[in-house]
């Protein structure tokens, strides 16, 4: 099993609310509290899961702005849980999860050091490093009802555009997409081989005019008079 | 798989539903509670408005509970200290509303027009409105006068309905879907989850805004439009439609005054006015007979087109016709609107033709059996799938009015209203055009108005003016200013009111508003205003009563302050009577529990407004034997009727609840609400679906509903009566009340039309735009759109300091570097602020975050806090007056002419580089003091409800597992 | 990055305390160390011991949960941290029993103090070579995924080493050419080796923000980062000094680390008085300390094209 998210930035508007729905859910889950440091004061700063981040991509006229929400893509390769020296960091025999063990993190930073994506933030207070656990104390907890066994984040999202199941299971609906929407990861270049998978833009359909241009133009009132339709 | 430890003791958790308020969105939520401490708040899946789904701020709502600037206990401003200074004591709600009672007990018996009674962001208008009516002061409006009012009042005088609250666009059908002016905002949640849903569809989806993010990020096509000119656009778009013939000529003659006869006598009395049989009856000419006919008929055969003479000669036009004849005109050409708009015409018309394709080359048709008004039945609704939806963009332009029944106009000539694919009405909407109550004008001591403050004029008679055309209201609506401002000007009450113009008040009330701050227009000179003294001694607004639930800046202005309680510790209806919860094909509305037990001496409002109605006998509030009628809010819910068999909330009425939308009080309404999830729905039946204005079946229910008045089909009006008498009365050509002063001629004459016109935003036509070269408009981001929470510790980590956006181009084609400081400069004032220069903004476009900035100290943010030192406001650079000309109208509202709505977007300024060492925002202002009783904020959050369970890994697997899982 | 004085400090004091037991130890174990007395080599390990763990304490420091350190030993299997912790542990008895040694016997060690020697003079190199690697391994950081990571660490260490051998021993004896010819070729080789880095970093490759995003055709800016103040990842790796500070201090490194003690030596060599050999030392740590902050303020991380770099 490879459990882990799709991310379809055709949809993503950027709302955060994937983002504050971790926070939310995270803060009193398996790895809380989240940390929040100068919470009412100077440069408030505080421990996310998951962070949306906001590009432009073109120049004016032709920019596009895209939104894409990030949090740990629960990589193959994860060299983040290679790097770990104590062994709080480690990879799920069972679904792939990356977890850290908070009991057993020296708070070295090692691990967020060779990740990529910015998915691991230490807890200043805590001293140690906290990360996405793909809600694994939700999709596990069996007194809930079964839609309600996803991550916060794909429960939460007005746009839809997150997707969580098993991509190696050909039949998930997260590896129908990625194979439909032609799923890419983010800097695969790095070898890492993430699982989080993201949905490029569609494609618009042309809208055909022709059938309702006119060839003579109308150009005067008179043209329509004497038409008649019944009330 | 190993067991995994048990992260949560569920026993120890309790599940229960309200409604979410921290926007207007009003979704469900399912919120997990733990020891009084909100575990989590998630989406109520079953729920219509958001189906399970829940925004940023929704997910906040735990740090919104937390927020050290929750009000703590009634307080009273210090005597000796003066207003603004932030000296407060406490005071017991026991005093404080003796205290209030005796102060409004006074004004009522001699005077109700001196109280001035306005609301924010609330959800209860029916009860407040309510609540004014039985004062008997016309001085009250909520907010709306500066949010959406044109967007309300051109929906409602064209089609009925409107877009938003009244209106959606159908999801499920549409092909071809325009967005205009939509700043990330209204609606929150069904906006994105229609937008995901139309293009997984493959529906294409068109944003009209000059700029690039939010839901325009995922936009097909963005149309980067310059402010103002939205309107000029959409007429271009029926130009382009109406030469190439893609009108839906059927839909117009058979639901629309399309056919309907205007008399054409230009420069007399009565020109323009559509031609009446004796009993007012509109006509048309029916091409059968060849004569004038009752235009309400079917099976009749009216010309669309043409020209004639009516039975007293004189000469008439269809409504069509003159339609055509001005939009075809070549000002209206793509070409010719091009450069104004900032939008090339190929563009333009391509657009048109896309959607004319849509709406005509991909009809849809449901096979359903449905009976139109007049009787006759039908096999099949066709939809012409093309939608469209539009907000703030279009609505805070002095031509929001007159660009929004563009765009309806837009919509109807393609007859894509209330059809599948199309702009969907949602119950209690449609209604009849315009809704049948009028404006209350006449107020006596001790004496119920005779009709609610607020109504729907339909010509000048109607206005709240005196003998000699004076304002009678102190925010001057429905006066010659501003005559269908039907929300009212909220945002001229300080300044009319310091003023004494039209007249002194004693007591102003305030709910839920910033009005010191990022809700007021001229910030820095209405907090001077709220502190301004006359000769006596005494402050312009003798006493100031403000409601909330958080510390403000404007709770720092306050002689009375009346602590509210957050939206989890109420009880609330968000009621039919009101702005209910209501989807396309359902009626749906819903009520708020508490779901934490209150920590503070704080009481909800509408709790205090019931009680205060008892203390001072209104007559719907007071019982035969003289005492208080409701013995709280909840009671007056469950027991007050509007009408027999219709109250606030529609669900489970009757004594056993077993009636829907009509029926006999039940005592045990809320709870049956708290049982079934705290929302109730009535579907409709699919023959109610669609085509509602005109639909017998569903007409029947809304008028058993209460809905509406009649039966009688709603005609959507393309050519607008109420408008053009108006003009007549600036032209001094109408039987009725004239205005006198040459101002005032000139505005109606000039922006009053039976037929939408564009004319530039007022204030372009007062500065010069070479001076001032950019649009300035604003915009709430998503996780803080319509949310009374800017100091949400969540919330304030993704945005605590805003910077003034700018096109790259044009910022480097000024010298202007990325992270620069700058002064931006209106006709009215300047600030400094930091600008971030991007791509996704038209060129002559800056823009920022509305309401970000803080004043220090308020909203429990420390003194450093980034809200106040890199945070700022446009609303300083914005006047509430137009820009002065030495000119009559030096003194009129910053608004729109016809509705009265706030300009903010009219705003146009100049922008250049800050000095070095210039740094930081500016203007600042002294830091807000604490309130008494209220705790430091906590430096370091670390929330949590329980201690975390963690899952361990073996020591075993620590030291034996390679570098591969497997 | 953000360069931890803490982990400046360890990887410094260290390496030059490494290399200069590696250095002693060689040239006793080799029979080439010239008027060795007994107190010089019992002071040069000493000193070598001492900064070694001066070091190693300090690296501790930027723990951030230190009640955990000991579980920093568990991962030699994929983690060089780990196994960095677990040689410079392996190095103290052997290093100690061999220090033991020299002092026992005066400098004539028997052949179990020998092996101890040899292995405690490989435990030392790996050690150097491991800390280089916990770099080198990192293919977020492209300037230090590179063989030039554990050369460099290793041969500054050396170099370091040989210049405060040469320093105690001009305390000792004089000056030695042996030991200042060694001083001067490591620092010579060890500046070629950084002026190598130098130009390969120059190089532009990996990562871009368009790879990073997965926008490979037009260009990529960032709008929002989604957080108008600092978080971890930009207070971590968002450092940047620019430009003119990195030039200036790579200038630094050449002339404190290396010119000034080249020359110093070369005089001292020449016939200066040899205590001229403790300010090349001085002036070499301040160079290579700024060569440690400068490995970390020029290194870019991969997760910063997301906060909107272009390139790393």
């Amino acid at each position: 099993m490879r459990l882990g998210l799709v991310i379809d930035l055709d949809t993503c508007v950027g709302c955060h609310a994937c983002a504050v729905a971790c926070k939310q859910w995270n803060t009193s889950g398996t790895t809380g509290p989240l940390t929040d440091i100068a919470a009412y004061g100077a440069e408030p700063s505080g421990v996310w899961f998951n962070r949306i981040r906001h590009y432009e991509v073109g120049d004016y006229p032709n920019n596009k702005t895209v939104n894409m929400p990030m949090s740990c893509m629960h990589c193959e390769d994860a060299d983040c849980v290679t790097v770990c020296p104590t062994g709080a960091s480690y990879k799920r025999k069972e679904d792939g999860i990356v977890l850290v063990d908070q009991d057993k993190c020296m708070g070295c930073n090692l691990c967020a050091w060779a990740c990529p994506y910015g998915a691991r933030e230490l807890d200043p207070v805590d001293g140690v490093m906290k990360k996405c656990t793909l809600c694994i104390d939700r999709i596990y907890d069996e007194t809930l009802e079964p839609e309600d066994r996803q991550p916060a984040c794909v429960i939460t999202c007005p746009a839809h555009a997150r997707f969580f199941g098993d991509l190696d299971d050909p039949d998930s609906q997260v590896s129908r997409l990625t194979r439909e929407r032609a799923g890419q990861t983010l800097m695969p270049e790095l070898g890492y081989k993430p699982t989080n998978t993201y949905l490029p833009p569609r494609v618009t359909r042309p809208v055909p005019t022709d059938d309702v241009r006119r060839k003579s133009l109308i150009s005067s009132v008179k043209e329509w008079v004497n038409q008649a339709i019944v009330r | 798989m190993k067991a995994l430890p048990k992260f949560e003791d569920h026993s120890r958790q309790d599940t229960r539903y309200t409604t979410c308020y921290m926007c207007a969105c009003r979704c469900g939520i399912k919120v997990t509670v733990e020891d009084n401490k909100v575990r989590y708040i998630q989406g109520n899946r079953n729920h219509p408005v958001n189906k399970g789904v829940l925004c940023a701020k929704g997910n906040a709502g735990i740090m919104k509970q937390q927020s050290p600037a929750r009000l703590q206990q009634p307080l009273m401003r210090k005597p000796g200290t003066e207003r603004g200074e932030g000296e407060f004591e406490p005071i017991s709600w026991h005093d404080a509303l003796n205290l209030l009672t005796d102060r409004l007990a006074k004004i009522r018996s001699t005077d109700p027009k001196k109280l001035a009674f306005f609301t924010g962001r609330d959800q209860m208008q029916a009860l407040t409105g309510l609540w004014a009516t039985q004062f008997g002061t016309i001085n009250w409006a909520a907010h709306g006068g500066f949010c959406s009012v044109n967007m309300a009042s051109a929906g409602l005088y064209t089609m009925g309905h409107a877009f938003w609250e009244f209106g959606d666009p159908d999801w499920e059908r549409t092909k071809y879907f325009m967005l205009w002016g939509v700043a990330e905002d209204h609606a929150s949640n069904p906006i994105k989850m229609g937008i995901e849903q139309i293009k997984r569809r493959g529906a294409k989806f068109v944003s009209v805004n000059p700029v690039r993010t939010g839901y325009q990020a995922v936009a097909d096509e963005w149309v980067a439009i310059r402010p103002g000119t939205d309107g000029l656009l959409a007429l271009a778009m029926i130009h382009v439609l109406l030469r190439n013939d893609c009108i839906d000529q059927a839909f117009l003659v058979r639901y629309t005054n399309a056919p309907w006869l205007v008399v054409d006598t230009p420069g007399q009395k009565g020109h323009g006015l559509i031609l009446r049989d004796k009993k007012g009856k509109p006509l048309c000419w029916d091409q059968d007979t060849n004569a004038v006919t009752d235009a309400s008929q079917v099976e009749i055969q009216p010309a669309l087109f043409g020209e004639y003479t009516a039975p007293d000669g004189r000469p008439v036009k269809t409504v069509m016709t003159l339609l055509a004849e001005r939009y075809l005109n070549a000002q209206y050409a793509p070409e010719n609107v091009a450069d104004r708009c900032g939008v090339p015409a190929e563009q333009i018309e391509r657009l048109a033709l896309e959607m004319a394709h849509v709406a005509f080359k991909e009809t849809i048709e449901i096979e359903c059996q449905w009976t139109d008004a007049y009787g006759r039945t039908h096999d099949r609704f066709v939809g012409r799938p093309v939608s469209m939806h539009a907000m703030r963009g279009i609505s805070a332009h002095s031509n929001g009015f007159q660009t929004c029944r563009a765009i309806h106009l837009l919509q109807i000539l393609m007859g894509t209203i209330d059809v599948p694919g199309g702009h969907l009405s949602k119950p209690p909407y449609p209604k009849h055009i315009p809704p049948g109550i009028k404006p209350a004008r006449e107020m006596a001591p001790n004496t119920p108005l005779k009709s609610p403050p607020l109504g729907f004029p339909t010509g000048p008679e109607d206005l709240v003016i005196d003998k000699q055309g004076n304002p009678l209201r102190i925010d001057k609506a429905y006066s010659w200013d501003a005559p269908m401002a039907n929300h009212g000007l909220m945002h001229m009450v300080i300044t009319n009111a310091v003023k004494g113009d039209p007249y002194p008040i004693d007591t102003l009330i305030l709910f839920m508003a910033n009005m010191s701050w990022n809700s007021t227009m001229n910030t820095s000179q209405v907090m001077d205003m709220l502190r301004e003294k006359g000769e006596d001694g005494e402050y312009k607004i003798p006493f100031l009563v403000v409601s909330d639930a958080f510390h403000s800046e404007t709770v720092n202005f306050a002689d009375l302050v009346l602590p509210d309680c957050t939206y989890l510790e109420r009880h609330d209806t968000i009621s039919m009577l009101d702005r209910p919860i209501s989807e396309p094909h359902a009626a749906a509305d819903s009520i708020r529990q508490p779901i934490l037990e209150k920590d503070r001496d704080v009481r909800p409002w509408q709790e205090v407004l019931v009680d205060l109605a008892g203390r001072l006998k209104f007559p719907a509030f007071t019982g035969e034997d003289g005492k208080p009628r409701y013995t709280s809010y909840q009671d007056f819910i469950v027991n007050f009727q509007k009408e027999p068999g219709i109250g606030f909330l529609a669900g489970w009425r009757g004594e056993n609840g077993d009636q829907d939308l009509r029926g006999d009080p039940n005592p045990q309404q809320w709870e049956a609400y708290a049982k079934n999830q705290c929302f109730f729905v009535h579907h409709l039946e699919d023959s109610q679906k669609y085509y509602r204005y005109c639909n017998q079946d569903y007409l029947t229910l809304a008028r058993h509903a209460g809905w509406v008045g009649s039966t009688d089909p709603i005609v959507l009006e393309l050519y607008s009566e109420t408008q053009q008498r108006f003009k007549l009365a600036g032209q001094g050509l109408y039987d009725g009340p004239c205005p006198t002063r040459e101002e005032h001629k000139d505005r109606l004459t000039r922006y009053f039309d039976p037929l939408p016109i564009w004319h530039p935003p007022l204030e372009h036509d007062r500065v010069d735009a070479d001076a001032y070269p950019f649009h300035a408009i604003t915009q709430r981001p998503m996780f803080m759109y319509h949310s009374w929470d800017s100091q949400n510790a969540w919330l304030r980590q993704i945005c605590a300091g805003n910077r003034l956006y700018m096109n790259r181009g044009r910022a480097h084609s000024m010298g202007i570097e990325d992270d620069a400081w700058v002064w931006v400069e209106s006709h009215h004032g300047r600030i400094r602020a930091q600008v971030k220069l991007i791509e996704a903004v038209e060129p002559d476009t800056v823009w920022t975050w509305n309401a970000i900035g803080k004043q220090a100290g308020a909203w429990g943010l420390s003194a450093d806090a980034d809200e106040s030192r890199k945070g700022f406001l446009l609303n300083h650079l914005i006047s509430e007056l137009l820009p002065q000309k030495g000119d009559g109208l030096d003194n009129v509202t910053n608004s729109d002419p016809v509705t009265g709505q706030a300009a903010w977007y009219d705003l146009r300024v100049k922008i250049t580089p800050a000095k070095p060492g210039e740094v930081g925002s500016w203007p600042q202002f002294d830091q807000v003091k604490p309130l008494p009783g209220m705790a430091v904020s906590p430096s370091a959050l670390r929330y949590q409800t329980h201690r975390a369970v963690n899952l361990k890994r073996s020591l075993w697997d620590v030291l034996m597992r390679g570098k591969h899982r497997r | 990055m953000h360069p931890a004085l803490s982990v400046i400090f360890f990887t410094v004091l260290s390496g030059a305390g490494y290399g200069l037991f590696m250095l002693v130890a060689v040239l006793h174990l080799t029979g080439s160390y010239p008027d060795a007395s007994s107190g010089e080599l019992q002071t040069q390990l000493a000193v070598a011991l001492v900064l070694i763990t001066i070091g190693l304490l300090s690296s501790s420091l930027h723990l951030h949960n230190p009640r955990n350190a000991w579980r920093a030993f568990m991962r030699v299997r994929t983690s060089w941290l780990s196994r960095e912790a677990v040689l410079a542990v392996a190095f103290y008895p052997f290093a100690l029993w061999y220090a033991w040694e020299v002092r026992a016997t005066g400098g004539d060690v028997g052949q179990a103090g020998m092996i101890m020697g040899v292995i405690a003079v490989l435990l030392a190199g790996l050690t150097v070579f491991s800390t280089g690697m916990i770099y080198a391994s990192l293919k977020t950081i492209r300037q230090w995924h590179t063989a030039l990571t554990p050369a460099n660490y290793l041969l500054l260490g050396l170099a370091l080493g040989g210049l405060a051998l040469v320093a105690i021993h001009g305390w000792f004896v004089g000056d030695d050419p042996l030991l200042g010819g060694i001083a001067i070729a490591l620092l010579v080789l060890a500046a070629i080796m950084k002026g190598i880095y130098f130009l390969w970093i120059r190089e532009v490759t990996g990562p871009t923000i368009n790879t990073a995003t997965g926008f490979t055709r037009a260009p990529v800016r960032i709008l929002d980062p989604g957080h108008t103040a600092g978080t971890f990842l930009t207070r971590e790796f968002g450092f940047d000094p620019g430009r003119q500070v990195i030039q200036r201090a790579r200038l630094g490194v050449f002339a404190l680390g290396f010119a000034l003690p080249i020359l110093l030596l070369a005089w001292v060599l020449s016939g200066a008085p040899a205590h001229w050999l403790t300010l090349a030392l001085i002036s070499a740590l301040a160079g290579i300390g700024l060569e440690r902050w400068l490995f970390f303020a020029e290194a870019r991380h991969a997760v910063m094209l997301y906060h909107g770099r272009q390139h790393t």
